[in-house]
């Protein structure tokens, strides 16, 4: 046990003191960014022509895209693509499936690599061309596009029974 | 052993290089080619912090912790979890091999791994790990504190864990055998099982799928860990937690009982620690500002053989305010009032922390 050291006759004032600077910084309040909101055509969700899956529902896609379902039903590794930021579609899908503004998403994504619950984080697509170039090319991958920027060469998948256009899909 | 003693430019050295690397292999593209590999991912975790108290611990600026975290695929399914942390103290750095795992993924329902962790018997242990940036206080609770001893915070041995993500419950588990406590019951038993007997734990939790970010689970924790008396001790924890990680709000709640029964007979003891954290972000425009409050509590049994020589008792409560003042770092400031076992009297503390995290995001 360490012995007591005794304290000196200021530390109170100098705690007070800290505590009122505390109290008037706190009183600064900046405008945060507002999470943006999507407006156009739906989105649709493409994998590679080789993924087994062709329907999932909204709750399977959400689990995906959080990454807490990492395999497909037939074991292989899901690899998610993301579009970097200002992207339409990435606002549309930051807001309707992940519902995180994007200091929320990075911090997200910070935590999950860091608690080892995951192997990596979503990789990042810069452009649609090459967003298609990936999912056509890499097994297991899963991205979104405009409905009406979807090549040949991959698979739309349905979610919730619907395909993009049709009522009821759940990314309009 | 996990801890060495190395010169720090040697560690800085090191990360900055992994950091270089990361930036070309970090999106596991280069080129044309594209892999299912994971690719390595580099995070970096630091603190600064300023401390008035009545304590008799030094005041003025404190360097907290050097924190980093490597993730590396070696195949699609193979990866290696690395953490490093570097601690200042009075005559030196602690480096310290903080988290060692190599995991092999079979699927979403089980994956296998081997090294050293953080705990899973505790909520906060294996949430926030080194990353104080990424915890809304500044300091973990008294039960699990770097170094304490109420609960064991790093496990040495195998783990299985897994999860069916999907259901509705969102149902995970996670289950090991390690050496547990060692000869300095703080320590993970690094160099081997200190009293040829292993530790067992295992862990469930919930994750709803109708509440986002609502977490519920338990742990139970058996070992027999070496007392200060020169006997070993028959350990059993039962740990349960709530965590419900929305900003508006954020409640995290624990609770362990922690249960000692001196190895060949003798009277069962009985501490109990918990925690009760709330916090809430507030609404546009001050959405920066997110206010926060906490108490706690260790309470040691009379005449329990591993913790009473070492005057766990704790009672205390903090809150403060954390303002977000860029992406990656917050500026937290906490007022602290606590009362140790070794102190008659309640002791106050101011402390400013500035934390940040670097690295590929």
């Amino acid at each position: 046990m360490r012995p007591r050291r005794p304290r000196h006759p200021g530390t109170r004032a100098r705690l007070r003191l800290l505590a009122a600077l505390a109290i008037a910084g706190s009183a600064w309040a900046l405008p945060g960014a507002a999470a943006a909101q999507g407006t156009g055509s739906a989105i649709a969700i493409v994998t590679n022509p080789r993924t087994s899956t062709s329907d999932l529902s909204f709750l399977e896609l959400r689990k995906i895209f959080l990454g807490e379902k990492q395999f497909w039903d037939d074991n292989s590794r899901i690899v998610l693509l993301v579009r970097a930021p200002v992207a339409r579609e990435r606002d549309v899908v930051l807001t309707k499936i992940y519902r995180m503004g994007e200091a929320e998403f990075q911090q997200y994504w910070i935590a999950k690599v860091f608690r080892a619950e995951v192997s990596s984080k979503p990789k990042i697509v810069y452009s649609t061309d090459m967003t298609r170039e990936l999912v056509i090319a890499l097994p297991g991958t899963i991205a979104f596009l405009p409905a009406d920027e979807v090549g040949s060469g991959m698979k739309v998948l349905r979610i919730n029974g619907k395909l993009p256009g049709e009522a009821g899909y759940p990314l309009q | 052993m996990g801890r060495f003693r190395l010169p720090i430019a040697v560690f800085a050295g090191l990360l900055l290089g992994i950091l270089w690397q990361s930036s070309v292999l970090g999106q596991g593209l280069v080129g044309h080619e594209a892999t299912a590999v994971p690719p390595t991912t580099i995070l970096g975790f630091a603190d600064i912090n300023y401390v008035e108290t009545e304590r008799t611990v030094d005041e003025g600026f404190v360097l907290g912790q050097l924190a980093g975290h490597v993730t590396s695929g070696l195949t699609e399914r193979l990866t290696f979890f690395g953490e490093v942390s570097a601690t200042a103290r009075p005559d030196e750095y602690d480096i310290e091999v903080e988290r060692l795992i190599l995991r092999y993924d079979f699927n979403d329902q089980f994956k296998l791994s081997g090294g050293r962790y953080h705990n899973p018997i505790n909520y906060w242990n294996t949430a926030f790990h080194h990353g104080l940036w990424l915890q809304t206080t500044v300091s973990r609770p008294e039960m699990i504190k770097f170094g304490g001893r109420v609960l064991p915070v790093h496990f040495v041995g195998l783990q299985v864990e897994g999860g069916f993500p999907t259901s509705a419950l969102g149902f995970g588990y996670a289950g090991g055998v390690g050496n547990g406590r060692g000869d300095v019951i703080s320590r993970g038993g690094d160099a081997g099982d200190t009293n040829q007997n292993r530790a067992l734990l295992a862990t469930i939790y919930s994750r709803p799928a109708n509440i986002f970010g609502l977490q519920l689970g338990g742990a139970v924790y058996v070992d027999k860990a070496p007392a200060e008396a020169g006997f070993d001790v028959d350990e059993q924890i039962y740990s349960a937690h709530v965590a419900l990680t929305r900003e508006r709000p954020e409640v995290l709640a624990e609770y362990a009982r922690i249960r000692h029964e001196p190895d060949g007979g003798g009277e069962t003891t009985d501490t109990d620690a918990w925690y009760l954290q709330a916090a809430y972000r507030l609404p546009l425009p001050a959405d920066a500002f997110k206010p926060y409050a906490r108490v706690e509590r260790i309470a040691v049994d009379e005449g329990d053989p591993l913790f009473e020589p070492f005057g766990l008792d704790y009672k205390g409560y903090l809150v403060g305010v954390r303002y977000d003042f860029a992406s990656l770092a917050a500026l937290k400031l906490e007022y602290r009032d606590e009362e140790f076992a070794e102190v008659e009297e309640r002791e106050k503390s101011l402390w400013i922390q500035v934390s940040f995290t670097f690295g590929e995001h």
